[in-house]
């Protein structure tokens, strides 16, 4: 798990920023080799039906899509180093405020999604180890397999029909009323798209909490600790817990890049202004910059994610050491 | 414990938000529109999508608009117009004491200026943007003049009657020059037009505020605001209409139609329009290249069926490229194709092909207009296999899907909403041997005496004369048959009680100036 070397924790980590380099150098060059390489061509897209020859031809030229692909690349990538991702080929948009901007949206519905898989997934985990092989455990783990089998497209338009149309508790899509505005109006907006999404999560975070639990609650420290008289609910917080959460946390980790890219079909069912809902607008149009930023921007996130984790280990775990 | 809190915290927050959101309810002078997407641009020469054109064209105006409800051209930003014999000269005097948003004067400087951008590839501003359809709109323009500051002169090179019709497109529509040269390429988040309504804010993915310009040439709109939020789910527009969490909107489910009509809050409200869905057959393939086959192929499909069980009675049978919305160019008397299986055998086996054959048949996963795709498509290729038809289909996403129809295939399914109303949008677009690919006639089709009517359409003055012309080419065309003609979908838009005055247009646009809240 831990890297071996000098230097500590902060030569690791940034031992770990640099590896990060040629990682994203491979996504920029999978994600433009992949866009330029399928079917489809912008210019045909926006021009429809009503398409002369000239204005595919101009239309290409000044998109500079006439040129070879190294070229385009070697131009695109120039940019991308000076900060620059270019403009959107229909929106006519900056690339960078524009993804980082949507972004903010898919943090938000990620964040909420995430806290409401570790609620539901944590709490359900421990209960089920806990409550072994009883009713409970039985039941919990029914629903968590049901959780992990949904697609997100489909639990979204069943929470909608329930609760957006027949019950009317919540809002059917959007992150904000179009008359409304402020934090309590964004969170009544979130509580659908962010169910959805965190339900999968919970359902797999449930079951690795329970096998995880279950193991540590087994070795003989746990049954020290009950013998010496400590009440039950702080053995598994203080003792159990502390020692099952270095896998849970390394799922986590996963799950952000599950939540992330979930977010994209969760985003397009309930319209959250997210990055997930533009990027699936964004490659049904063969833009090209904005689809390349964007998935740079996940990918550089992802990375992030999984150095916090990696950082994480330690905190709950002395005996790792980054040294 | 700790996870206890956590709980209670949690509870707490869904309340506070649950009370919070149960207050919120649709303002008393704002409409609430759900549309499909948000606009992409509201820059009005670099708009290619619906969505964008019904924001962009409450801001923005043309020289010449169209009629409430119908194709019909009538003074817009021009008061009138002289176009001279020969059909180049086009001569519009301009309103006077417009004023752009930014306060900034409309005139023939600001008409020249607009068009020039586009056309002129070496001038200053050229580069704010791409255009897309420069060559389709203005390749035939010599030049613009400014004649004084309410005159302005447009000279063709050849004459072409749609034209006019192009001048109220929103390709062609006047922005404030001053705005354009402030903002650069930002004009397509900051547009500054003449129109009944200005933008207030956009926030991206969220929602688009129009506020009311009261200082309007026409006359003040009635509602204070439009609010256009995207809705990108069917069955959440569904919801939001039916809850009042919107005004106005489209494309529900087709199954939830019947249960909105009888909803007491909600008015749906239909109309023909001018889209058309078709199947391209490649005049130049082995065997479909006989006109017998392809009429074969037109009698074989139920398009009663199709548009009774697929699409809900949400359409009206098709016999050529122009719906009834056309009016005096429609020709009724076309060829018609009821569905006749044995007829299409007969046709088949007088073609040599008794035996049937085989054809690559290509389907879209879903696309602009494309209705249901593959649905259709497979009630299709049963059809086909009835009379001996093998289509072997292949479907794929829009954007391949696209490429691969320029390609020529043998058969394809595809759909066109013109947004220009001149019969020339749908018939030469379509239909013109000038139009082989990377243009629209896919099917490769070519009728010299097609190819003669529609060139002499574009460049006759005169509804009576252009109407004979097109009708004749209306009865050619459904004769032989390049398409396998399927429906002219409805418009569909379902909208509250309390809106009040809404008028559908055949290009699907949504005007609010006339419209009020009850």
């Amino acid at each position: 798990m831990a890297a071996v070397g000098g230097g500590g924790l902060p030569a690791y980590a940034l031992r770990r920023l640099l590896l990060a380099v040629p990682v994203l150098f491979g996504v920029s060059v999978l994600v433009f080799a992949v866009l330029h390489l399928a079917p489809g061509d912008p210019a045909a897209i926006m021009l429809g039906a009503q398409a002369t020859k000239e204005d595919v031809v101009r239309l290409h030229r000044d998109l500079g899509l006439d040129q070879p692909l190294v070229v385009q690349y070697v131009r695109w990538m120039g940019h991308v180093l000076q900060g620059d991702l270019g403009r959107s080929i229909p929106l006519g948009r900056a690339v960078l405020p524009e993804v980082l901007l949507r972004f903010k949206a898919t943090l938000v519905l990620t964040a909420g999604a995430l806290l409401i898989a570790i609620l539901l997934g944590l709490s359900a985990g421990i209960v089920s180890a806990v409550k072994q092989y009883t009713w409970l455990d039985r039941i919990s783990m029914g629903v968590a397999v049901t959780g992990v089998s949904l697609p997100v497209f489909w639990t979204g338009i069943m929470l909608i029909i329930l609760f957006a149309l027949q019950l009317r508790w919540f809002p059917s899509s959007g992150m904000s009323s179009p008359y409304g505005s402020g934090v309590a109006d964004v969170l009544w907006h979130l509580v659908l798209p962010a169910v959805t999404l965190g339900t999968a999560s919970a359902a797999a975070l449930a079951r690795l909490t329970r096998s995880s639990v279950l193991e540590i609650i087994r070795q003989d420290y746990v049954r020290s600790a009950r013998a010496k008289g400590l009440a039950e609910r702080a053995v598994i917080a203080r003792h159990v817990l502390k020692n099952a959460i270095n896998p849970i946390i390394t799922v986590l980790g996963l799950q952000v890049g599950f939540l992330l890219g979930g977010a994209i079909l969760t985003e397009t069912v309930f319209s959250w202004p997210g990055l997930g809902s533009m990027m699936v607008r964004a490659i049904q149009a063969r833009d090209y910059p904005l689809v390349q930023g964007g998935v740079l921007l996940i990918a550089t996130t992802f990375v992030l994610v999984n150095l916090v984790v990696d950082l994480l280990y330690a905190v709950f775990d002395p005996r790792i050491r980054y040294d | 414990m700790t996870t206890r809190r956590t709980w209670m915290i949690a509870a707490l927050i869904l309340a506070i938000a649950l009370v919070s959101g149960a207050g919120a309810a649709p303002p008393k002078d704002a409409i609430v529109i759900g549309l499909l997407a948000e606009p992409v641009t509201m820059d009005p020469p670099q708009i290619t999508d619906l969505n964008s054109a019904r924001v962009t064209k409450r801001i923005f105006e043309g020289l010449v608009a169209q009629e409430l409800g119908s194709y019909k051209l009538v003074p817009g930003l021009a008061r009138s117009w002289e176009i001279s014999k020969d059909g180049l000269i086009y001569t519009f005097n301009l309103r006077a004491n417009v004023t752009f948003h930014d306060g900034t004067p409309f005139n023939a400087e600001a008409v020249k200026f607009c068009f020039e951008r586009q056309l002129n590839e070496q001038g200053p501003y050229y580069k704010t943007g791409t255009y897309p359809y420069v060559k389709g709109f203005l390749g035939n323009v010599q030049g613009v003049e400014v004649v004084n500051p309410l005159t302005v002169q447009i000279k063709l090179k050849a004459p072409l009657t749609p034209f006019l019709q192009y001048l109220a497109h929103q390709s062609l529509f006047i922005y404030s020059p001053e705005a354009l040269k402030k903002h650069g390429k930002d004009i397509v988040k900051n547009p500054v037009g003449t129109g009944p309504f200005k933008l207030e804010t956009w926030e991206p993915g969220v929602k688009v505020v129009l506020a009311r310009n009261d200082q309007y040439w026409g006359g003040a709109p009635k509602v204070r605001q439009a609010i256009y939020v995207p809705i990108i789910e069917a069955q959440a527009r569904l919801a939001a209409i039916k809850t009042g969490e919107i005004d106005l909107t489209m494309d529900v489910p087709p199954d939830s139609l019947d249960s909105l009509r009888k909803d007491p809050n909600i008015t749906v409200a239909e109309s023909n329009s001018s889209a058309v869905w078709y199947i391209a057959l490649n005049t130049r393939h082995a065997v479909l290249k006989d006109k017998r086959v392809r009429q074969a192929m037109n009698y074989a499909i139920n398009k009663e069926a199709i548009i009774r069980d697929i699409l809900k009675g949400t359409a009206i049978v098709s016999s050529g490229p122009m719906s009834p919305v056309y009016g005096p160019f429609h020709e009724e008397k076309t060829t018609r194709y009821p569905y006749d299986p044995e007829k299409a055998k007969a046709l088949l086996k007088d073609a040599g092909y008794a035996g049937g054959f085989e054809v690559v048949f290509l389907v879209p996963e879903s696309g602009s207009g494309m209705q249901q795709p593959v649905e259709m498509g497979t009630v299709i290729q049963a059809q086909l296999q009835a009379v001996g038809i093998k289509a072997k289909i292949q479907t794929m996403e829009w954007g391949a899907y696209l490429k691969k129809y320029l390609d020529g295939p043998d058969m394809a399914e595809m759909s066109w909403n013109p947004s220009i109303g001149d019969p020339d949008h749908v018939t030469y677009m379509l239909l013109s041997s000038d139009r082989f690919p990377p243009a629209f006639n896919a099917g490769f089709y070519q009728n010299a005496r097609v190819d003669e009517l529609l060139r002499k359409g574009r460049a006759t003055v005169g509804d009576g004369e252009r109407a004979a012309i097109y009708k004749e080419a209306q009865r050619i065309i459904s004769d032989e048959a390049p398409w396998i003609f399927i429906d002219h979908g409805r418009q569909i838009i379902i909208h509250r009680k309390r809106m009040q005055g809404f008028k559908l247009h055949p290009n699907f646009d949504l005007v609010l100036t006339q419209v009020w809240l009850q």
